[in-house]
């Protein structure tokens, strides 16, 4: 077994039972704390499809910024108790779960049957990209896409004003 | 056979196939807490299972529009978190509680 699979095996089953914990876990605390082992993870499987750039954002934006943000929020709410933490009723709930399992193998065969595809298409060894990309991603987002760039800038100024505006407010949607 | 090549070969469809359980993990949290920050960090989750399926994508079709998307779906995340958490302290505020069943008829 070569590293590299190792390292998907290991990287994998890391950010899996990342993603399950932050689920299944009662403390939001803890879910706090495994969404940013999920995160850190997700950043090293970028790093393994030498996506570089990407891998360096996501462990600032998420691993970073997000994660600090729903610890302080949560610190703010001061959730000793908490009351229900799953959906009440055993039949919806069974339902629920069941459909998730139903979304889940609908996925998971539907890849499955279309693997073949991408491997004789478009996935001949030589299309995959080597080394580093991030000079290719950034040439092709100041070109192809320099539109959606400049609405991103626009966007994520109104969404600063909007969350100042939000939390000012005295709550509910006929605040006084 | 079959077996072993599943296991030592990593392909496109290793990566789809760890997204797509990220994603239900996600979307089971979603439908299943009722704690409204839970909520958030799930779709947090899904959203990062969609980009890794972007950027295997990415990599194994060898073109850079998939990267391009996980670069904007960040930003809009980013974003998202943090309208969603400002809502979720404006509701902290009124109630007292941020569990779903008390304010699940958004009126005022």
């Amino acid at each position: 077994m070569s590293a590299d699979v190792f390292l998907f095996w290991f990287l994998a089953i890391l950010t899996l039972a990342g993603g399950l914990t932050t689920v299944l876990v009662t403390n939001p605390i803890y879910s706090a704390l495994s969404l940013a082992f999920t995160m850190i993870g997700v950043s090293a499987l970028f790093v393994s499809l030498n996506a570089y750039f990407l891998a360096g954002v996501q462990l600032i934006v998420y691993a970073g910024a997000v994660t600090v943000l729903f610890v302080m929020v949560l610190m703010m709410f001061d959730l000793k108790h908490e009351l229900i933490t799953f959906t009440r009723g055993k039949i919806s709930g069974l339902v629920k779960a069941g459909l998730v399992a139903l979304f889940a193998g609908l996925i998971v065969g539907s890849v499955l049957i279309t693997s073949d595809v991408f491997s004789k298409s478009g996935g001949a060894p030589e299309a995959v990209i080597g080394g580093d990309t991030t000079k290719a991603l950034g040439t092709i987002l100041f070109s192809k896409y320099i539109f959606g760039f400049e609405a991103l800038g626009v966007l994520l100024l109104i969404v600063a004003i909007g969350a100042v505006a939000l939390a000012r407010s005295k709550g509910g949607t006929h605040a006084k | 056979m079959q077996n072993s090549e599943l296991i030592g070969e990593i392909g496109l469809t290793h990566y789809l196939i760890l997204s797509a359980l990220l994603f239900v993990a996600g979307m089971a949290g979603v439908l299943l807490r009722r704690n409204a920050i839970v909520i958030l960090m799930s779709v947090e989750l899904m959203l990062n299972a969609v980009n890794l399926s972007f950027v295997a994508f990415s990599h194994y079709l060898g073109q850079m529009d998939g990267q391009v998307m996980v670069f904007f779906v960040m930003t809009i995340a980013a974003a998202e978190v943090s309208v969603g958490l400002a809502i979720l302290v404006s509701i902290f505020k009124r109630y007292k509680e941020i569990n779903v069943r008390f304010f699940e008829h958004l009126k005022g």
